[in-house]
């Protein structure tokens, strides 16, 4: 009797300390921002709280297209080629932006979802792992950027700047989060995603048609980078020959950030989405601030990084990204 | 002289909440073979895979001839003499036959740190000339080989360096009768030598036949340990069970006619290196049973019904004409299918036991504007887990921390939950215990009765022989021989056209 009940304890404290172990691992990006914030807030003296507007105003683009890239992510695919999807969209919406700009928002979100569907076919029909595919596309599509903006910058019409309201660029992303949500947590294709990331073949001998979730993922995945564009045109005015250069890491670490298991599957939240944005463009803003080279700085993220790959990879189910 | 090999003292392993085994204490001797028994969930694979390095316990100790063992993984129980042929697949694509053999032991083949493949080659191809499987050769890659070969490689692999202690868990279900033979020998031979087998079935009659020895665990209890001779099927079920085991276990009616309905029509399937023209039809309310040697190709009848295999020419048409030719459509088309390959292609191993249930049924579950509450598919999936007496702690418990048996149950809610009519269950009580082997005959039956077809393929005769109305023998990929249900109709019978 007396060994029985030793094991309950035993049991009720092992389960105890994981449950701990997971309420800290869930938390963590949670109290990371707090902790960025208040820290940076204390350094910079205060000056980090009142340019908030400033730093905001980063948010949008990267947290918008880390929406469609969290699709991705969570059914166990990687897309590097947001940046360039990011330009070529920016290119569209300002060359459109003169005739109407309703026109440059569709433009710029069907310029995104073709390029998707580029990435789709490769990585779908032709079965090429979508991180090669995508990095393939990177260069592809920044090439066709250099060729449009090098000589002088796309400049958009100068209508756009009555939309760079905070107003309009909060609701823009607003939309964006609630309906991703939406889908992701009550549709049968969130749950579909979640699946394919922990076991794809068991989800098609399940009757999912695995082929046709994972191409539409990149085609929405673009179309929303493409919305992205609209809004980054907004804020800036013009398309340079770097437009969106470096989005996808961007992206990446700020998902990572936000707790989001790398291999996808059913530990994928979505709040790690607007958690990571937010970290990632507090975290840089404040190293700015404080003074930082953009050499330092890049180090300092590649640190974060690498820590935050390590707390949140998912090892039980590790196995190769699609 | 002490004869005893393996002391196993209060050992002990949790998972999360669920107590796999209990402060379990007995002794294995030498130069027997000691089964262990026990229903699904009751801690056999977990002790054998604790003292085989693939689990830590969290308690007590393994003496082994006198000395204090932990492995803290394979390779180290291999150098201590132990090792373990698993009950899935324990071989390793994208590596050869001969690296398979050899893993974790590559340093024998390396010298100045330039590994001599040919070396490998050829000792991996003289081990299994020894053992007699020369038509697996040590250079090709794992995975042109099926199941049954890679099962066989296993065994090489298991058993070439005389280990003291061979662990054979839930092997012999996933072998034909002829691998099963192969395996017996073996077990036989390791015994001669004076070593042990620790041997894991849920097979009565194979463990009463094979073992020197019985332990039985129940619930992660060790219950007793008994000489073979001194007990019976009966004898050990009460032990596993913990009470009496009555009442059928298949069917008892044997001169029910089978409606003229046909609900499928198979026509001329083939599917290249697999199955060549194999046309049949499947009647409403009938158990269609499909039989043969693992490599007859019926594993891959149940795959094209469903949709699910690559290359498929023929058609495969249901009652309302319908053309089976992808999974989505068979499904939509009430058509269930469980794999023989549960762990890969059934079931979502890190997801929920939630998830994995209302998987197929998700349009079903959504609302008018396609969406869908938690609330809804909690409550179906515990329905459904429930109705299938699943063993779980809650529905949001991931599949992979279940046991076997649990694990089939999930696959099997899943299908009921969609009230699927045409039923392929492929090796539906692979590796499972009596009492859940015996649920599952019993829903079949209950099945048939309301009007569901059902095909069943296995390599156990004797559950064919009790629950089909038809049985079909598979050799080489076609149809050899139809069997109608009869008291009479014994093992022999089908046997006679397998070979």
């Amino acid at each position: 009797m007396d060994s029985k009940d030793i094991t309950q304890a035993q049991v009720v404290g092992a389960l105890k300390k994981q449950s701990v172990i997971n309420m800290i691992r869930s938390s963590l990006p949670f109290i990371g921002l707090i902790a960025m914030c208040i820290v940076f807030n204390i350094i910079t003296k205060g000056s980090m709280w009142n340019s908030r507007k400033l730093i905001m105003n980063q948010v949008y683009v990267v947290l918008i297209s880390a929406t469609g890239v969290f699709f991705i992510m969570s059914m166990g695919g990687l897309d590097f080629s947001q940046g360039s999807i990011l330009g070529i969209a920016s290119i569209v919406v300002c060359l459109l932006s003169g005739k109407n700009m309703l026109l440059a928002v569709i433009g710029g979100i069907a310029a995104g979802a073709l390029i998707g569907a580029f990435n789709g076919y490769f990585y779908v029909n032709r079965k090429i792992k979508s991180f090669i595919v995508t990095i393939c596309t990177m260069f592809l599509f920044r090439g066709f950027i250099k060729y449009m903006a090098s000589n002088s910058p796309v400049a958009a019409s100068m209508k756009v700047y009555d939309y760079d309201t905070t107003a309009i660029k909060l609701s823009i992303t607003a939309v964006v989060l609630i309906i991703s949500f939406i889908v992701f947590r009550f549709t049968g294709f969130g749950i579909n995603l979640k699946a394919i990331g922990a076991g794809e073949k068991a989800v098609k001998f399940a009757g999912v048609r695995t082929d046709r979730v994972k191409f539409l993922i990149y085609v929405l995945s673009g179309a929303i980078t493409g919305l992205a564009a609209f809004v980054n045109i907004v804020k800036n005015g013009s398309a340079t020959a770097n437009v969106g250069n470096q989005l996808e890491t961007q992206i990446l670490i700020a998902l990572v950030l936000g707790g989001m298991p790398i291999s996808g599957g059913a530990k994928v939240r979505f709040e790690n989405v607007i958690v990571g944005s937010l970290l990632y463009v507090v975290l840089t803003n404040g190293l700015i601030m404080m003074g930082l080279t953009t050499q330092a700085m890049q180090l300092i993220q590649g640190i974060v990084f690498l820590i935050f790959v390590a707390i949140f990879a998912d090892r039980e189910s590790i196995s190769v990204i699609k | 002289m002490s004869d005893i090999r393996l002391e196993i003292k209060d050992v002990s392993k949790n998972f999360g909440i669920t107590k796999a085994l209990q402060s379990v204490s007995f002794n294995i001797n030498k130069g027997e073979i000691h089964a262990l028994i026990g229903e699904n969930g009751s801690g056999k694979s977990t002790l054998t895979n604790s003292l085989a390095g693939i689990y830590q316990k969290d308690d007590g100790t393994f003496i082994l001839d006198g000395k204090e063992v932990h492995p803290v993984n394979q390779v180290e129980a291999n150098n201590e003499g132990i090792s373990i042929i698993v009950q899935e697949l324990g071989t390793l694509d994208g590596l050869t036959v001969a690296e398979n053999i050899f893993l974790g032991h590559e340093d024998r083949f390396v010298k100045m740190g330039i590994k001599n493949t040919s070396a490998m080659n050829r000792k991996a191809g003289e081990l299994l000339a020894e053992y007699g499987f020369d038509r697996i050769k040590p250079s090709d890659m794992i995975e042109n080989y099926n199941f049954e070969d890679r099962k066989l490689v296993e065994i090489v692999k298991a058993t070439y360096f005389d280990p003291k202690i061979v662990v054979i868990d839930e092997t012999t279900t996933a072998l034909s009768r002829e691998g099963r033979e192969e395996l017996y020998k073996q077990m036989y031979k390791i015994r001669e030598k004076g070593n042990t087998v620790i041997f894991i079935s849920h097979d009565l009659p194979e463990v009463l036949k094979m073992s020197d020895t019985i332990t039985v665990l129940r619930d992660g209890v060790y219950i007793d340990t008994i000489k073979s001779a001194d007990i019976d099927e009966d004898g050990l079920k009460k032990l596993m069970v913990g009470r009496e085991v009555t009442g059928k276990y298949y069917r008892a009616d044997y001169d029910e006619e089978v409606s003229d309905e046909v609900v499928m029509k198979v026509e001329d399937v083939s599917v290249p290196g697999l199955i060549s023209h194999v046309s049949f039809e499947l009647h409403k309310g009938e158990i269609l049973g499909f039989g043969g040697l693992s490599e007859s190709g019926m594993h891959e009848i149940g795959k094209a019904c469903f949709g699910a295999s690559y290359d498929r020419e023929g058609s495969v048409t249901l009652a309302d004409g319908t053309k089976i030719n992808d999974i989505p459509t068979a499904i939509s088309h009430s058509i269930a299918y469980t794999s023989k390959d549960r762990d890969n292609e059934s079931l979502v191993m890190n997801q929920s036991i939630r998830d994995n249930i209302c998987l197929p049924s998700l349009d079903e579950l959504s609302n008018k504007a396609h969406l869908l509450s938690d609330k809804k598919l909690k409550d179906f999936a515990e329905k459904y887990a429930k109705q299938m007496s699943t063993k779980m702690q809650s529905v949001n418990q991931f599949v992979s921390n279940l046991s076997g048996g649990n694990k089939q149950k999930v696959v099997l809610a899943r299908w009921i939950g969609k009230d699927s009519d045409i039923l392929l269950l492929d090796s539906p009580t692979r590796g499972i215990d009596i009492k859940v082997k015996q649920d599952i005959y019993q829903l079949m039956d209950s099945m048939r009765k309301s009007g569901k077809s059902i095909v069943m393929i296995s390599e156990e005769l004797m559950e064919l022989i009790g629950m089909c109305d038809r049985i079909i023998i598979m050799k080489d990929g076609k149809i050899n021989g139809e069997l109608k249900r009869s008291k009479d109709m014994d093992e022999n019978s089908l046997i006679s056209k397998m070979v």
